[in-house]
């Protein structure tokens, strides 16, 4: 894989998450990823976003192009550290929520990228990576 | 964006209210006390949410529509959500979200003529 | 050298006296051999020498002895510094001259000299004896030729040719790499070989398993060009061996398959446009859209179609779409989800799907699968579809002979 300049943003607050989803747009737009796949990559990226916000407070997204054999895409990263998800088949579970919201944030972001990677420790954090690839 | 910035326009007995495109959290929730606050001053029988220029439903903002819906509904008002664009649809399918029985339509134009039907037809039943 | 034949003035002086058996011996010798032999005074002119001197200049000894040695070369000045060098240094090995014969001819010859000295230890003169090397001359421009027709073919080749040394450093190459790669033989002789690749750790494990197995056959690799570009090659490799049989590198030459990949892409993209046009989304009537599904419904398809179904519905501001599964010939839990999600999706936008086309076998799989499908409008025929929509559009057909009156049934 190879390595491209990753930007990347800190999730303080909620304003952030909007700029998270403008610079993940940028990104894809500009990758060439059609209209409908930008809508999927950003509302990801708004729910994993908010998953940081609402879970651990802060953390950082990382956005970049990636490019792995003849494919190219974009990965982005959730890096926090907050209390970690103690049951990760549980939070892949659609519906099922710890907070207020609707229980989509993980399930759903799978659904709507290509991969998703997860690993958490309980009260070390979490990190989420998930890709996209152009024509698949 | 604050309140201040949310069109919210009176028509007869209905409430048009246009969605920002690009909404933080505050915004949206900014949104929905200017919607409670705009159906009690006109004393509306429906809103048209247009969605039509919104880019990103995610679940938050999913959920919001959803809570003010019934809230309208608790105020004795209709509400029809106008103008999805297809991406956003087919992302929102596909994301898992559900918007339950809310009604749809293709624009605002379409919306008016589903309430005012529904209102009158409700006035005359 | 002692001569005591017909000596001339110069060499008679030289002579030194002794025994004329010996002497004579000694002559013979010299005038038996076959390289050119003679000697240079100090003055560089020829003091002596031997029937082969006098056969490859095409001069008799009297002609010879006491003229400029270097006037018989193609290039004196050259013989000049040779037997110079010779009185300065004391000798000189294989120093080559051409010998201008009298007819024209010439004759490559390589010198070996030394000076010779008197009884005192003074140096007297040069000695010199020539070998003919014409023919060698002769074998190797033929091997040089040989050589450069074998260049010219490595040279001429489309692909990319490369040696590898076993430290993986770039050793030969030809005109196709400096292309491929975008740098000169100069630049690229020398430096390691997995440089030039995208994947540089996949192009070592390549020449690695050469060096290993002998040989690789369509390693896939990407060359990648100062500009950016990538080329997509195939590698065939080899290794060769010295004359001993020991391998001292490998040979790779590469099948640029850029349009081979551009063709399979063409091929693919082309299967998405017939896929396109498998599932197409017609405007009917101001309002309704139909979408006849024809063939199996796999998840890729399914997606496209459902992105192509809300885009039209959009584009069309149509409240009614029919849906058209009676091409479908089976139906199984993913694809009737497929198509919820579809449905669903369409609501989202404020049109409604109209299921049709829905074949008895069709509708006990969906039963028996436990698909949910009642809060969807269903109907056998696309014509039954239409009516649905006609009503939801709150219009209604009307035979012209008969103004006013409904056509009830479709």
């Amino acid at each position: 894989m190879s390595i491209a300049l990753a930007d990347e943003i800190r999730i303080d607050s909620e304003s952030d998450i909007v700029v998270a989803r403008k610079l993940v747009r940028d990104t894809a737009t500009s990758l060439g990823f059609g209209l409908t796949d930008v809508t999927r990559i950003v509302t990801a990226a708004s729910e994993l976003t908010r998953n940081i916000y609402i879970y651990a407070g802060s953390g950082i997204m990382r956005c970049r192009p990636v490019a792995s054999d003849a494919r190219r895409g974009v990965e982005l990263v959730f890096e926090d550290k907050g209390p970690g998800i103690a049951d990760i088949s549980k939070a892949m579970t659609p519906g099922y929520t710890t907070s207020r919201g609707m229980g989509m944030g993980l399930p759903g972001s799978k659904r709507l990228m290509d991969e998703m990677d997860l690993k958490s420790a309980v009260g070390q954090g979490t990190t989420v990576v998930v890709r996209k690839w152009l024509h698949k | 964006m604050t309140a201040e910035n949310i069109s919210v326009i009176s028509l007869r007995n209905l409430l048009l209210v246009t969605v920002p495109p690009d909404p933080d959290d505050e915004t949206i929730s900014a949104l929905q006390q200017k919607i409670l606050e705009s159906m009690a001053r006109h004393d509306a029988r429906g809103l048209v949410l247009d969605i039509s220029t919104v880019q990103t439903l995610d679940s938050f903002f999913a959920r919001t529509v959803m809570e003010t819906v019934q809230m309208v509904a608790l105020m004795g008002g209709r509400t029809v959500l106008a103008g999805m664009r297809a991406d956003v649809a087919v992302t929102a399918t596909q994301l898992g979200l559900s918007i339950g029985a809310t009604q749809t339509a293709l624009d605002v134009d379409r919306a008016f003529d589903l309430l005012q039907g529904e209102i009158q037809g409700g006035r005359t039943a | 050298m002692k001569t005591s034949q017909k000596p001339s003035n110069r060499s008679g002086q030289n002579a030194a006296p002794g025994n004329e058996a010996a002497s004579a011996y000694n002559r013979s010798l010299i005038e038996a051999s076959l390289d050119a032999m003679v000697t240079i005074g100090p003055d560089g002119r020829i003091t002596d020498v031997n029937g082969a001197t006098e056969s490859v200049t095409g001069r008799s000894r009297t002609e010879l002895i006491g003229t400029d040695f270097s006037g018989y070369f193609t290039e004196p000045a050259k013989a000049a510094a040779g037997y110079q060098r010779v009185f300065r240094d004391g000798q000189v090995r294989d120093y080559p001259l051409e010998i201008r014969h009298s007819d024209g001819h010439v004759t490559s010859v390589l010198y070996n000299a030394s000076v010779y000295k008197d009884a005192e230890g003074k140096v007297i003169g040069v000695f010199a004896a020539a070998r003919d090397i014409t023919e060698r001359k002769e074998a190797e421009a033929l091997l040089a030729k040989a050589s450069a027709y074998t260049r010219s073919l490595i040279e001429a080749s489309i692909d990319p040719l490369v040696t590898i040394g076993p430290d993986g450093k770039v050793t030969d190459i030809n005109a196709a790499t400096e292309i491929a790669t975008g740098y000169p033989r100069s630049e690229l002789i020398g430096t390691d070989f997995a440089g030039y690749f995208t994947d540089p750790a996949k192009a070592r494990a390549g020449y690695q398993q050469v060096f290993r197995d002998g040989q690789v056959r369509d390693y896939p690799l990407e060359m990648r060009h100062p500009s950016g570009k990538v080329t997509s090659v195939l590698f065939n490799a080899s290794v060769y061996k010295d004359a001993e049989g020991k391998v001292i590198g490998v040979f790779a030459a590469a099948r640029d398959i850029t349009e081979r990949k551009e063709s399979e892409a063409r091929i693919k993209q082309q299967a998405n446009e017939i896929l396109e046009l498998s599932t197409p989304v017609m405007q009917v009537w101001k309002g309704v859209v139909v979408a006849p599904l024809i063939g199996s419904l796999d998840s890729s398809r399914t997606q496209q179609f459902m992105e192509r179904l809300l885009s039209r519905i959009v584009e069309t501001n149509s409240p009614v779409a029919l849906v058209d599964i009676m091409g479908v010939p089976t139906i199984d839990t993913q694809t009737a989800q497929h198509l919820i999600e579809a449905i669903s999706a369409v609501k989202l936008l404020g049109s409604q799907v109209v299921l049709t086309g829905v074949r008895p076998a069709i509708a006990q799989t969906l039963v028996h699968l436990g698909v949910n499908l009642s809060d969807i409008s269903t109907r056998s025929s696309l014509a039954a579809g239409l009516q649905v929509a006609f009503t939801k559009l709150e219009l209604e057909v009307v035979k012209k002979s008969q103004p006013g009156r409904a056509e009830t049934k479709p």
